[in-house]
C-alpha cells in the first residue's frame, strides 16, 4: 500500500472565547493519499476550515490552540515543528488557497510580484528566473497574456481571474500538498466550474501530489473528489469513497445535506432542508452532536456519542443506526 | 474619463500612482510642491549667490576661486590687510589701480556669518540698520545681513525639518508597527511605556539637555526626534491592527513568509495612508519647534543663522521692524506653502471625487 503524503491524527482544536472553551475540531483523523483529490464537506462552523487551518497551524493563537494531535507530513510532525522549519514548509510543500480572492491578495502590489514571492523565498530564485516562472503559472492556470500581466494590480482583475492567481501562487513552488478552502464559494457558477476543472487539471501536473478541498457544496464535491470526510459539530461523521456516498450516503446528515439539493422532479415542492439549526459550538449536545435535528432520532443518540466505526472498506460512518440491520427510513429519499 | 481608460490599456496605475495624478491636478499644492522644492535645492548653491567670497579672482594673470578654495590669503591677492581677504574691498582696490585684475563677486556680496560694522556700506551707523540699496532687508543687532541670514536659515529650518521627520516617522512606524503586528502582551506593556515616554514634558528635557551640551544640527535632529515619534506609532499601530487581519496577510503567511517581510513588503505600504498625510504638517511643526528653540536661546549655537534668532533680536529690538517683518513673513510663506502641499496630499488621498475644498 503507498504511504499517504499526510496523516492526521486525533486533532483536537479548541478556541478560548470570554473564558469558556469552544472545541471546533474534537479528534479528526483521516489520511491523504498520493494523486488524492479528498473533500472535506460541512455546513458553516462544522470544523471544516479549522481542519485545514491547523494543518498549516494558521490557527491564530490566542484565541486558538491545537491542543492535541499529529500531523504527519513527510515523517515530521508538523505540529512540533519549530515555527521557522514550519515556515519553510508553507508555500513550499504545502500551500493554500482561500476563499476570497477579492481579498486575499494584496491591493498595492503588482500580480507578479506577489506570485513571484513564493519562488523567491523559498527557492533563492533571482527577480528574473522568478519571473520566467510566474508567466509558466499564470499560463497553466489560464491568464492570457501572462507576461504582460505580470506588472497589473489586483483591481484589474476578476473574480474569476484572481482566484486563478491566487491558484498560481499557490502552484508556483509545486507543493506536494494543496489545500482549498472554499475556493469557489465567492465565485459565480460558470466560473466556479471552470476553477474547479483548472484545480483537477493543475493535479494532474503534478504527478503524487495531493488536494484537498473544503467546500460545503455537495455539487463541487461530487463533480471534483475522489474521497469526502463529512464533518459536523466538529467530528467526521462519515468518510467514504466519493461514488459510495453518492449512492448510498450512509449518515443521516449526509442524508439530509444531499435531499438539500434542489432537483428538477421536485418542482412545485418545497425545497428541503435539514430541520433547525447548528447548535451553538458550547452548547452541543451530550450524545451524537447530530441528534438535535436528526430525522432518525432514537433515545439513544441523546446520551450516548456513537463511534466513528468502519462499514465497509474505506468507509466510515458515525451513527448508532449502522450495524442495526433495520434500514433507516427517512422522508427524504437521498438522492 | 475616456483618455484615462486609455491609458489604463496598456500602463497600469498603481493606487499611488493614481494619487500621484490627483495631486498634481490640485494647483495650489502642487505649485507650493514644485517652488519649495526648487527653493530647497537652490539653497544648496546659497554660496554662490550670497557670499561674501568672491567666485573669481584674477591677480596678476593668475585665476583663484576662493568660494571653492579652502584658505587664502589678503597678502597673496595685493591687499594689505592679514587674514582673510574683504573681496568688496578688493574689488574697489582693484578698479582703483586699474592693473587687468579683477575681482567677480556673487550677485549679494555679504555672507551669512560677516559682521558689516566696519564696511562702508553701514557708513558708522549703528546696526540693526533698516533696509538700503545694499541691505535689502537690513542688518541685525551685529551687524550681520538680514537677507543672506534668512536665505541660509531655509535651508536650515528645511533641513532640519526634513531630518527630524524621517527620523521620528522612522522611530515611530517600526514601533507602532511591531505592536500593531504582535498584539497581545507585546502591545499591552509597550503601549504603557509609550504613555510613560509621551507623559515626559519634551521641551523641558530640551532646554535641560542643551543647556549641558551645546546642541549642533546633528544632535538637535535626534533630540527632538525621540520626542516627538509618539503620535505616528499610534497611527501605525491602529492601521497594522486593522490591516493584519485581512486576508493577503494570511496568503502571505500560508506561503511561509518570516513576519519582517509581511510587515514591511505587504502590511506598510497598505498603511502609508496616514503617514504620508501627516507628514507636511510634521514638517511644519519641525520648523516651528527649531524656531521655538532658537527664539528661546535653546536652539543652534550662537553664529548660526536662524530664524529664531532673528525673531528673537526683533523682541529686542521692537523699533527695528525689518527684524520682525521679514523672518515671520518668511516662516509664514514658507509654512503656508507646506499646508498647502498637506492640504493637496490629504485631497489627493480622498476617495471622493468632488470636495468643496477646491
Amino acid at each position: 500500500m503507498t504511504k499517504p503524503i499526510l496523516e492526521v491524527k486525533n486533532l483536537h482544536t479548541y478556541f478560548d472565547v470570554e473564558g469558556q472553551t469552544a472545541k471546533a475540531v474534537i479528534g479528526v483523523s483521516f489520511d491523504v493519499m498520493p494523486n488524492e483529490f479528498l473533500g472535506i464537506v460541512g455546513e458553516s462552523g462544522s470544523g471544516k476550515s479549522v481542519t485545514s487551518l491547523s494543518l498549516m497551524r494558521l490557527i491564530p493563537d490566542p484565541p486558538g490552540n491545537i491542543a492535541q494531535g499529529e500531523v504527519i507530513f513527510e515523517g515530521r510532525d508538523l505540529l512540533k515543528l519549530p515555527i521557522e522549519e514550519m515556515r519553510k514548509i508553507r508555500g513550499r510543500d504545502m500551500a493554500m488557497i482561500f476563499q476570497e480572492p477579492m481579498t486575499s491578495l494584496n491591493p498595492v502590489a503588482t500580480i507578479g510580484k506577489q506570485v513571484c514571492e513564493s519562488v523567491i523565498l523559498h527557492e533563492n530564485l533571482g527577480q528574473a528566473a522568478a519571473e520566467d516562472r510566474a508567466v509558466k503559472v499564470l499560463t497553466q492556470v489560464g491568464i492570457p497574456d501572462p507576461r504582460k500581466r505580470l506588472k497589473d494590480y489586483p483591481h484589474q482583475f476578476s473574480g474569476g481571474m484572481r482566484q486563478r492567481v491566487m491558484i498560481a501562487m499557490a502552484l508556483i513552488c509545486q507543493p506536494k500538498l494543496l489545500i482549498a478552502d472554499e475556493p469557489t464559494t465567492a465565485l459565480d457558477v460558470t466560473i466556479q466550474a471552470q476553477i474547479l476543472e483548472l484545480m483537477k487539471e493543475v493535479q494532474s501536473l503534478r504527478p503524487g501530489s495531493a488536494t484537498i478541498l473544503i467546500t460545503h457544496d455537495l455539487a463541487v464535491v461530487a463533480e471534483t473528489c475522489d474521497r469526502v470526510i463529512v464533518m459536523y459539530g466538529g467530528l467526521i461523521q462519515e468518510m467514504a469513497s466519493a461514488s459510495d456516498l453518492f449512492r448510498d450516503p450512509k449518515h443521516p446528515y449526509t442524508r439530509g445535506l444531499m435531499g438539500s439539493i434542489p432537483h428538477e422532479d421536485d418542482r412545485g415542492k418545497p425545497l428541503y432542508a435539514i430541520p433547525g439549526n447548528v447548535p451553538s459550538i458550547m452548547d452541543f449536545p451530550k450524545g451524537c452532536r447530530f441528534c438535535t435535528r436528526c430525522d432518525v432520532v432514537m433515545e439513544r443518540c441523546e446520551n450516548e456519542e456513537p463511534e466513528l466505526r468502519e462499514v465497509g472498506p474505506g468507509r466510515f460512518v458515525r451513527c448508532h443506526l449502522e450495524g442495526l440491520d433495520t434500514p433507516a427510513t427517512s422522508n427524504t429519499e437521498g438522492n | 474619463m475616456s483618455t484615462s481608460n486609455d491609458k489604463k490599456a496598456d500602463k497600469p496605475l498603481s493606487v499611488f500612482q493614481r494619487r500621484w495624478r490627483k495631486f498634481k491636478t490640485l494647483k495650489r499644492g502642487w505649485y507650493s510642491f514644485i517652488a519649495l522644492i526648487v527653493l530647497y535645492l537652490f539653497s544648496w548653491l546659497n554660496p554662490l549667490f550670497f557670499n561674501n567670497e568672491a567666485l573669481a579672482v584674477s591677480y596678476n594673470g593668475e585665476m583663484r576661486y576662493p568660494v571653492f578654495a579652502d584658505h587664502i590669503e589678503a597678502r597673496d591677492l595685493g591687499q594689505r590687510k592679514i587674514g582673510a581677504p574683504d573681496y568688496r574691498a578688493l574689488k574697489l582696490q582693484y578698479a582703483e589701480e586699474d592693473a587687468g585684475n579683477y575681482v567677480i563677486l556673487p550677485l549679494y556680496p555679504y555672507g551669512p556669518l560677516e559682521n558689516l560694522l566696519k564696511d562702508p556700506t553701514l557708513d558708522g551707523l549703528r546696526p540693526p540698520t533698516a533696509p538700503d540699496s545694499n541691505h535689502f532687508f537690513g542688518t541685525d543687532d551685529r551687524g550681520r545681513d538680514v537677507l543672506t541670514r534668512l536665505v541660509y536659515g531655509f535651508r536650515i529650518s528645511i533641513t532640519f525639518a526634513l531630518g527630524m521627520v524621517l527620523l521620528s516617522y522612522a522611530i515611530g512606524m517600526t514601533i507602532g508597527a511591531i505592536f500593531g503586528f504582535f498584539g497581545g502582551k507585546i502591545d499591552i506593556f509597550g503601549q504603557r511605556l509609550v504613555e510613560i515616554w509621551a507623559a515626559l514634558p519634551f521641551l523641558y528635557t530640551v532646554i535641560i539637555i542643551s543647556s549641558i551640551i551645546q546642541p549642533s544640527i546633528k544632535i538637535l535632529i535626534p533630540l527632538l526626534a525621540i520626542f516627538s515619534w509618539v503620535g505616528i506609532s499610534f497611527y501605525m499601530r491602529g492601521e497594522f491592527l486593522r490591516e493584519k487581519s485581512k486576508d493577503y496577510v494570511a496568503a502571505a503567511i500560508a506561503i511561509g513568509e518570516p513576519n519582517r517581510r509581511i510587515m514591511f513588503r505587504h502590511i506598510l505600504p497598505n498603511a502609508l495612508t496616514p503617514i504620508v498625510s501627516f507628514a507636511p504638517f510634521a514638517i511644519v511643526g519641525g520648523i516651528s519647534s527649531l524656531v521655538s528653540l532658537d527664539f528661546l536661546g535653546f536652539g543652534l549655537p550662537a553664529p548660526t543663522p536662524s530664524w529664531g534668532e532673528l525673531l528673537n533680536q526683533g523682541i529686542s529690538h521692537i523699533n527695528s521692524w525689518h527684524l520682525v517683518v521679514f523672518p515671520l513673513l518668511a516662516l509664514f510663506v514658507t509654512l503656508l506653502m507646506v499646508v498647502f502641499i498637506g492640504e493637496a496630499i490629504r485631497e489627493a488621498f480622498d476617495p471622493k471625487v468632488f470636495s468643496r475644498l477646491r
